[in-house]
């Protein structure tokens, strides 16, 4: 096919997306897709393989084709223009019941050429939780409603039965409404541009350029592999929930022009829903991949071709019905993600080539905490806590990670400001800033994530709850490379202030640090919360990973951080070796405390 | 001539694994090479500062090379947890 | 002031990032243009030259001219450049205290992918923030708070406050302190209180409030404007300043007038003090330049197009009206403030064509050849293919009568660089893979138009697409053809658009109140709102010279559903002060508005509405140049035509027949079958197969569709 028109066609597709994207917020409206953009669209074959992926959370751009071959299968003979079809069993391809993915079949003169799906986090799915994470389920039937496949628009019709019903089994009815408006408007924008495309171009050239865009896809990953030593690297996460720990072990085989993510050894599944699914592990190794081996290469089928997973049945990453996987996406397919990157990264820097590509994990656990209750408006509101996309980057070859610079999986996320979080919840904050010694210590720091402490305000009912979901604080998640270290692990403590509230003293209403707020400070992780009276909140995220030897770290850097505020004196000491005099580097000093440790470090044994 | 492995390996013309710093050899290529490296875990708690708040089984290995003390890699570890292998073919 | 009456001449002047160009006008005289290169950082020795190339057409010296200029309006890119070139001041910033990383923060990943191509954001590991404009050791909290409803819950602590700014003057050297703390867009006194004791302790300090420069909720974007006024704001007053007195030099003691990035003029000493209003100005000014001429032209929906060397660049006005820019950014710091809204690619005439080794996709731009070295074919050492090389291989130049017959274009060398570089790694002949390369070029720029018509909501089938700079005229035909535009106008003095613009501006003051209020509320309640703007607004144009009559004041409420976060900013169309009716109407027109918008279904009626903020543009009306309009001759364009050529016809895939004509021997009235070709002297002017083109009693050059 010419170049030409190829290349116009390839940019054609891309806008397509584009502009399903802005269709998607403009239509929905709220928080988590416009400021966390925790939403996807992506266009498939008419077969249900991936065509063109867009910018959104990327491990889902191959779990949405399943969704797609799923409903192919499923209603064969019964699809028609103008049809939706709705899918959010995460047993048949979603990830988790909240994401719901609406796709339709995209028909040019009467033909099936094409489809488009997405998703949004609806505001509500009816789990025992409100908000979609529920750490109170323990099997998939209390995760709220899930469907393996049903047509929610009939030939260009909404079924209302079908909408009516869905609505009927969620709080808050009215914002998922406008979640599925948002989604079938989507739909629609994709449709009608591709069938505009189409008449430009004829629809066999479309088809011609994408079958073409595919295969070019394939052999460029296939001949950067080949470009690859061969090899196998490891990687493993542990998450920690109500006390037990689990295990996600990845060894990824490199040979020639595949690669092979195998995950035996993983944990079994557990009670609680941090479990993904097979197609949720498949599509969380892919949020990694697409951005650190594919960056400029179109993200479709042709990438997923080379690609090979091995997902031991009844594991954590590839849990049996009828196990819970609500937590999913921040839980077991976080620590895909993460292992997928630190695998990844270990074979980039096995290449001179490649090298400077690889980077230590970015923001390695989310926290999922969901705010429900009265506003001060006394309406009823839930909504995430915006600041967990607000990340941390892992440090790089090319330099440190970008301090609360968000994740690999959801490359244009961002968190929303304070004032606009105190203006929709009853809450006040008392600070948030930069977290000190949070990024992993290396030769590259990684980026710091932050802190912040919320108290209620002005609310009717004397505060709100929350549900809390969160992994990470027993065990770092954004594991560092090259000998980096992990960044930080996250925090989260409910500040009972009982006794002060009591005797009305000491209250410190403005409190600049967790030490300075009085009461009992209980760390908590998992189930629902109060923010209620006298109560507060304080969670601290984890930093990016590190890269290198921190005692190769620039003790001018180092110094800077000191300086800034970002490390503290005993970590530049203790963990970099460098000596400072009022802020200002030693150099002798430095020279010789860091060859004291690195003498002690000779000492030892063998490893064995 | 000596070949990359990994931000601080390489292998060097003997075909050996080797400290990038300081040329230590730390055996063949295309074989594991932790066990030829000092070996230090300590706890990850308070580790890199007040916010590694982690578990007190949690651990840090960190594989040092007995030439130069130079980290060459590190990993979070619970005990009795095997070692990652990475290995580069040779 | 502004409406001064001594003197005859409005000059303006616009500086651009290479060139400053100058319009003069008097009533009954032919408008007279001027041009120089810009000189950064010294731009006002760049606009004096401007004015006295223009002079000098007239026969005129600097100060004879001044001698009989009225007004002197301009339009400057220090602002940009000043922060392109990181030039600004040493800057501090003061916040609540807790929230001193906001400005560092940037919301997470928003700073680090802002501003990011596709490419940028697809490569997450190669991406870094931009260094701050203030660094985090000249970053102080202070003790205060203010809530979400602009209550004090804590005041401000004054001794902190003192100890905060003398460690950032006394101990940092600072300049300028810009001061951001929450909420105080609702209680601005906490703001003020700084700025008192930034003045008792430093009163030759710079300060900007954020509750002045940018009294609207969200306090990253906020902070972010204040520290770029902050940062810029020295600069620019001593800019205009200088200006000023260099003009005073030059015997010219009238107002100056400078354009604002919304589109309206300011009195020098109040733009002054708003470096932030400066950014993008002249881009601005181009899209009110084609507002203008719509007028003119009985037009009031129009795409405005800018194709020079190296951007293309486009606005959109609709019913007159501009649409404002969402999320403005500069370089890649956001920023908040009413601007038009332009977006551009790195695609012009000197764009470099690329093959991408690995998949043999070709690319235009966004790297540039630049006026040095240029494209192969000006002959100037130049060896990577360009656009312009390109436009010479498809017959689209006339190697004889490039720019008027001054530079002898290369035909040869840029055949083989283009064949060496770009055709046969491509695997196609020269012709064809030049037709590609024209037609990727064209694409690209419908994709923008695109995004900026109908993903907003409108068709671009209802706009009259307006073709300016060197480069636009030669593409229009296509991607005007492909976009389905109405018609085409290619203006005359396409040249100097944003200078023309300036000319065509008003005076527009405009403030905001932001205020939450449920839909509906007592219309008293929301005219007193408005009362203490209209006072002051009222007040403000008078100081300048304009009378009632010269007085327009547009009321404009931003609305949204409950529960949602789009905004959309909609003007009152009914009586003003509110009434019953009015208020009703505007409720109406949000609604529609908003399906425009956000598209169908994206309302959310259950929820209700909201107004969320209150704005007043105070207009002070300018004389508008008189164009002079001439007499429709015959349809006859035969006199004009130099003879018949070989070029490049989209819709046939190839080359054929078409006829060349001397811009300079058209007449009014006369008429043009396509395909034909038009050189002007700073432009080519390209007619596709079967459109019609028509010079009008303008000398704009009309494409219609046949």
């Amino acid at each position: 096919m010419d170049p030409i028109t190829f290349s116009i066609i390839r940019h054609r597709l891309f806008r397509i997306v584009d502009e399903a994207v802005i269709t998607l917020k403009h239509v929905s409206g709220s928080a988590i897709t416009n400021e966390g953009h925790d939403l996807m669209v992506s266009l498939y074959r008419a077969d249900g393989s991936l065509l063109m992926g867009g910018v959104g959370f990327l491990h889902h751009l191959t779990s949405a084709a399943e969704a797609c071959k799923s409903i192919i299968w499923r209603f064969e003979g019964d699809i028609n223009e103008g049809d939706v079809f709705l899918l959010n069993c995460p047993y048949t391809a979603a990830l988790h019941t909240s994401d719901i993915y609406l796709i339709a079949p995209i028909h040019y003169e009467g033909t099936l050429v094409a489809w488009s799906a997405c998703f949004v986090h609806v505001y509500d799915i009816g789990a025992m939780n409100p908000g979609g994470f529920s750490p109170d389920s323990v099997d998939i039937y209390t995760e709220g409603f899930s469907s393996p496949g049903l047509k929610l628009v009939d030939r260009g019709e909404i079924r209302r039965d079908i909408m009516d019903t869905l609505l009927n089994m969620v709080r808050s009815p009215e914002m998922v409404a406008l979640d599925m408006s948002s989604m079938i408007a989507c739909n629609n924008v994709a449709r009608d541009r591709m069938q505009t495309l189409m008449a430009k171009y004829g629809s066999e050239t479309v088809d011609t350029a994408c079958a073409s865009l595919i295969d070019q896809s394939e052999t460029l990953l296939r001949e950067r592999l080949r470009e690859l030593p061969n090899g196998r690297w490891q990687s493993r996460q542990y998450f920690d929930v109500k006390g037990e720990t689990y295990r996600v072990l990845l060894t990824m085989t490199k040979k020639d022009d595949q690669l092979t993510f195998d995950f035996s050894g993983s944990s079994e599944q557990s009670p609680y829903g941090i479990n993904c699914s097979k197609w949720a592990s498949w599509g969380g190794l892919f949020a990694p991949l697409f951005p650190l081996l594919c960056y400029d290469i179109t993200w479709n089928e042709g990438v997923i071709r080379p690609i090979e997973m091995i997902a031991p049945e009844g594991s954590v990453v590839n849990a049996t019905r009828p196990a819970p996987v609500s937590i999913a996406t921040v839980g077991a397919i976080q620590a895909v993600n993460n292992a997928a990157c630190t695998c990844i990264s270990k074979m980039l820097s096995a290449s001179e080539k490649y090298a400077s590509e690889a980077t230590a994990v970015w923001h390695g656990s989310h926290f999922a905490i969901f705010m429900f209750g009265r506003n001060q408006r006394g309406t009823d509101s839930i909504g995430i806590l915006t600041e967990t996309f607000g990340g941390a980057a892992g440090a790089r070859a090319i330099g440190d990670g970008v301090d609360v610079g968000g994740e690999v999986p959801n490359p244009i996320s961002r968190m929303a400001n304070v004032e606009t979080m105190e203006w929709t919840f009853p809450i006040r904050y008392l600070f948030r800033r930069r977290q000190q010694d949070s990024g992993g210590p290396g030769k590259h720091r990684g980026g710091t994530g932050a802190e912040f402490a919320i108290v209620p305000h002005d609310a009717p009912d004397g505060g709100i709850h929350y549900v809390i979901s969160g992994k990470g604080t027993d065990y770092p998640m954004s594991e560092g490379l090259g000998g980096g270290y992990p960044g930080a692990n996250s925090n989260y403590r409910w500040v009972h202030n009982t006794d002060a509230a009591n005797d009305g003293a000491n209250l410190q209403p403005f409190a600049q640090a967790l030490n300075d707020m009085p009461g009992e400070k209980e760390n908590i992780a998992w189930g629902v919360y109060p923010l209620m009276d006298d109560d507060a909140l304080y969670v601290r995220w984890n930093g990016g990973g590190g890269y290198g030897d921190p005692l190769e770290r620039d003790p001018a850097a180092v110094a800077i951080d000191v300086r800034g505020g970002l490390v503290s004196g005993g970590t530049a000491k203790d963990v970099y070796g460098v000596v400072l005099d009022a802020g200002e580097v030693n150099d002798q000093g430095t020279v010789k405390w860091r060859q004291t440790l690195r003498a002690e470090r000779r000492i030892g044994e063998a490893a064995e | 001539m000596t070949r990359i492995l990994s931000a601080t390996l390489v292998r060097d013309s003997d075909d050996a694994i080797a400290c990038a710093g300081c040329g230590h050899a730390l055996g063949p290529a295309g074989q594991p090479w932790k066990p030829a490296a000092v070996l230090s875990e300590v706890a990850m708690k308070g580790l890199g500062g007040a916010p590694y708040s982690a578990a007190d089984d949690a651990l840090l290995r960190r594989f040092l090379c007995p030439g130069c003390g130079t980290l060459l890699d590190s990993e979070t570890a619970l005990p009795g947890d095997p070692f990652l292998e990475d290995v580069v073919e040779a | 002031m502004s409406q001064s009456t001594d003197g005859k001449y409005v000059v303006a002047s616009d500086v651009g990032g290479t060139c400053t160009d100058t319009v003069i006008f008097a009533a009954g005289e032919p408008i007279r243009l001027g041009k120089a290169l810009s000189t950064p950082p010294n731009f006002a020795d760049g606009v004096l030259n401007s004015v006295r190339s223009a002079a000098d057409s007239m026969g005129l010296s600097l100060a004879e001219l001044f001698a009989e200029t009225r007004l002197f309006v301009h339009g400057s890119t220090v602002v940009d450049n000043t922060l392109l070139t990181r030039d600004g001041s040493v800057s501090g910033l003061i916040t609540t205290e807790g929230f001193e990383d906001t400005l560092l923060m940037t919301r997470g990943a928003y700073g680090r992918w802002g501003g990011l191509t596709e490419d940028g954001i697809k490569h997450p590991v190669a991406t870094d923030r931009a260094a701050p404009l203030v660094p985090g050791e000249r970053i102080r909290g202070v003790p205060e708070r203010v809530d979400y409803k602009g209550e004090a819950l804590r005041p401000l602590d004054v001794g902190a406050t003192e100890a905060a700014v003398r460690y950032l003057i006394e101990e940092q050297g600072v300049e300028a302190i810009a001061v951001c703390l929450l909420w105080s867009f609702f209680n601005p006194s906490h703001e003020q209180k700084v700025r008192e004791i930034v003045n008792r302790i430093s009163p030759e300090t710079y300060v900007t409030l954020s509750s002045e420069i940018a009294p609207v909720p969200g306090e990253y974007e906020r902070t972010s404007t204040t520290v770029i006024n902050a940062y810029a704001g020295r600069i620019t007053r001593d800019y205009l300043t200088s200006l000023q007195a260099l003009l005073k030099g030059e015997s010219y003691g009238g107002p100056i007038l400078v354009m604002q990035g919304y589109g309206g003029l300011l009195p020098a000493e109040d733009a002054a003090s708003r470096a932030i209003g400066m950014l993008e100005c002249g881009p601005a000014a181009g899209v009110i330049g084609s507002r203008f001429l719509g007028q003119l032209m009985g037009d009031e929906d129009i795409i405005a197009a800018d194709m020079g060397g190296t951007t293309f660049k486009v606005g959109v006005i609709q019913g007159g009206e501009f649409s404002h820019a969402r999320e403005p950014m500069v370089d890649r710091f956001h920023y908040v403030a009413p601007k038009i809204e332009v977006v551009s690619i790195g695609s012009g005439g000197g764009s470099i064509i690329s093959i991408d080794p690995r998949t043999n996709v070709p690319r235009v731009g966004p790297q540039s050849a630049g006026a040095r070295p240029g494209p192969v074919c000006y002959g100037q050492g130049g060896t990577d293919p360009t656009l312009t090389d390109v436009m010479t291989l498809i017959g689209y130049m006339d190697p004889d009568r490039f720019l008027g017959g001054t530079v002898t274009l290369d035909m040869d060398g840029a055949r083989q660089v283009f064949d060496e570089k770009v055709a046969t790694p491509l695997g196609l002949g020269v012709e064809e893979a030049a037709f590609g390369i024209y037609r990727v070029a064209a694409a690209q720029i419908t994709d923008l138009i695109h995004e900026i018509t109908v993903e907003q909501g409108l068709d671009p089938r209802d706009f009259v697409l307006h073709s300016f700079g060197g480069s636009c005229p030669l593409l229009c035909g296509s991607f005007g053809a492909e976009l389905n535009v109405k018609r085409i106008v290619v203006p005359y003095a396409a040249s100097v658009n944003c200078a023309f613009g300036l000319v065509s501006a008003d005076i527009v003051h405009e403030y905001t109140h932001t205020a939450t209020r449920p839909v509906p509320s007592p219309a008293a309640e929301i005219n007193a709102l408005f009362a203490p703007m209209v006072e002051q607004a009222v007040a403000q144009l008078k100081a300048e010279g304009f009378e009632p009559d010269r007085q327009a004041l547009e009321w404009a409420v931003d609305l949204r559903y409950g529960r949602q976060v789009h905004e959309v900013t909609t003007p009152v169309r009914g009586t003003t002060p509110f009434d019953d009716a009015s208020l009703a109407r505007l409720t109406d027109d949000f609604e529609a508005l908003y399906e425009r918008r956000y598209g169908k279904g994206s309302a959310y009626r259950e929820a209700g509405m909201e107004m969320t903020m209150f704005r007043l543009t105070a207009r002070g009306v300018m004389d508008r140049p008189e164009m002079e309009k001439m007499a429709l001759g015959t349809t006859d364009s035969s006199a004009a035509l130099m003879g018949t050529r070989r070029v490049f016809v989209d819709a046939r895939d190839g080359m054929a027949e078409a006829s060349i004509y001397d811009f300079e021997k058209l007449n009014p009235g006369n008429e043009i079958a396509g395909p034909a070709v038009i050189h002007t002297p700073i432009t080519t002017i390209v007619l596709q197969d079967t459109q019609q083109g028509r010079m009008d009693e303008y000398r704009n050059v009309v494409i219609e569709f046949g």
